[in-house]
């Protein structure tokens, strides 16, 4: 059963049939993690950094930005039994517009503050498909942890 | 005859934008325009009438009351709201059934992405100077017009043109432009032309993709602007994906910050959330 996850959502789930899905990622980041030892598994879809930008809309929507979403992702998993030396770990996105006077950075941005909070907490990414012009679309499955990506231009793959 | 030749031979069969629409600016001219007196007009035009009660009862536009005939609709909302709606039922038919599936988009996925930018301009109207808000929602919403008609020559040379974007990294118009003798931002241009929008909105849709569109004139950068965007937050976005160049060093003049543009993106999700009915039209 497919699980749509929206722009500025999350969800996180142990159910071994379900298939978690975000459609389009642009300049927006999707982060995948799973555990295989208990079958938890959740997917972020973050639009921008940093939370600074409006910590009232952070509080309502914290799954908007990558330093209130990220630490959620993680904390839900770990609610349903996951544990953070199994977790594997997947990054897709953060592409960006062609802009020669490199203003438009928002997908930049985006990696950039993730790296740092991972760096920070010691988590090491496991397969990660980011930058470019191109526009992403993934799915995890909770009961085999197979990551499938379709990049616009370079069709559909395992990840 | 030759691929060209055939793509501007489609613009003839182009069907006319609702002759309504046009009516309906043109009477809101004079500022004393009664709601009766609109309605005389609105009323020929049902798909029209049925969306102007359908929107005036919807949440986006905050009307506190149930709306039951054209008249009381006309009466409770205000004259840039009824533009809006009268813009947006009128485009949404060409936007309706399999459109676009030659850029890879699904049903709905091409009113999805101008209504999101419709609404984007919106939102960034209050930064550009010399922009009045009806204008930004009717070009905007109009942009990828092109799109609709070029899709299916797009479906053709699909492979070829996918190719060049990778091969050379360079834009999907630059692609369409080469490959197929025209992009569908100058044939939206052209199409906008025959259904003769003002000169301003033209150049807007026609040069929605000049990297250099935030040097032009203010509705201009506003579409252009809009339109990434809402490209890179990935809304109604098909294979030609993020691949679209846009200069932004141009903002300086608007006074633009990349912090303005973030907040408008997290409002624009707001705003989308509120304007389903919108986008059930």
């Amino acid at each position: 059963m497919k699980v749509i996850v929206g722009i500025s959502d999350m969800k996180v789930s142990n159910n071994v049939k379900e298939e978690l899905i975000t459609y389009s990622l642009g300049s927006c980041i999707g982060v995948v993690i799973w555990d295989p030892a208990v079958k938890v598994g959740g997917l972020l879809h973050y639009m921008l950094p940093d939370s600074r930008l409006d910590k009232d809309r952070a509080q309502k929507k914290p799954f908007m930005f990558a330093d209130t979403g990220i630490p959620a992702l993680f904390k839900e998993c770990y609610s349903l039994g996951a544990a953070k030396g199994r977790l594997i770990v997947k990054v897709v996105g953060g592409s960006q517009i062609l802009d020669p006077t490199g203003f438009f950075s928002i997908g930049k941005r985006n990696y950039l503050i993730l790296s740092k909070l991972f760096d920070k907490n010691h988590i090491k990414i496991t397969a990660e498909d980011i930058g470019g012009s191109v526009n992403r679309t993934v799915s995890l499955e909770i009961g085999t942890g197979r990551v499938h990506l379709k990049v616009s231009g370079r069709g559909e793959f395992e990840l | 005859m030759n691929r060209i030749d055939e793509i501007l031979a489609l613009i003839r069969h182009v069907p006319p934008f609702p002759k309504v629409a046009a009516r309906v600016m043109q009477v809101l001219k004079d500022p004393d325009v009664t709601a009766h007196q609109l309605a005389e007009v609105i009323q020929y035009d049902q798909a029209i009438t049925a969306n102007v009660l359908k929107i005036c009862n919807a949440a986006y536009f905050g009307i506190p009351r149930k709306v039951n005939s054209l008249d009381e609709g006309l009466v409770v909302i205000g004259h840039d709201i009824l533009k809006d709606i009268i813009i947006a039922s009128s485009s949404a038919r060409f936007y309706q059934g399999q459109v676009g599936a030659g850029y890879g988009l699904e049903q709905g996925d091409m009113w999805r992405h101008s209504v999101a930018t419709g609404i984007m301009a919106k939102l960034l109207v209050k930064h550009i100077e010399g922009v009045d808000s009806g204008s930004a929602f009717t070009a905007a919403l109009l942009h990828d017009i092109g799109k609709r008609f070029l899709s299916s020559f797009v479906a053709d040379d699909f492979e070829k043109i996918v190719a060049k974007v990778a091969r050379e990294n360079c834009t999907f118009v630059e692609a369409e432009q080469e490959i197929l003798g025209i992009d569908h931002a100058a044939l939206g241009g052209m199409i906008l032309e025959k259904w003769e929008f003002d000169q301003q909105l033209i150049d807007a849709v026609r040069e929605h993709h000049n990297a250099a569109a935030l040097e032009g004139a203010p509705l201009t950068a506003l579409v252009a602007l809009s339109n990434n965007l809402v490209i890179s937050i990935g809304i109604g976005v098909g294979d030609d994906g993020l691949a679209s160049e846009l200069r932004g060093d141009g903002l300086k003049r608007f006074g633009i910050t990349l912090e303005m543009l973030q907040i408008c993106m997290a409002d624009l999700l707001t705003e989308l959330d509120r304007a389903q009915e919108l986008l059930n039209i």
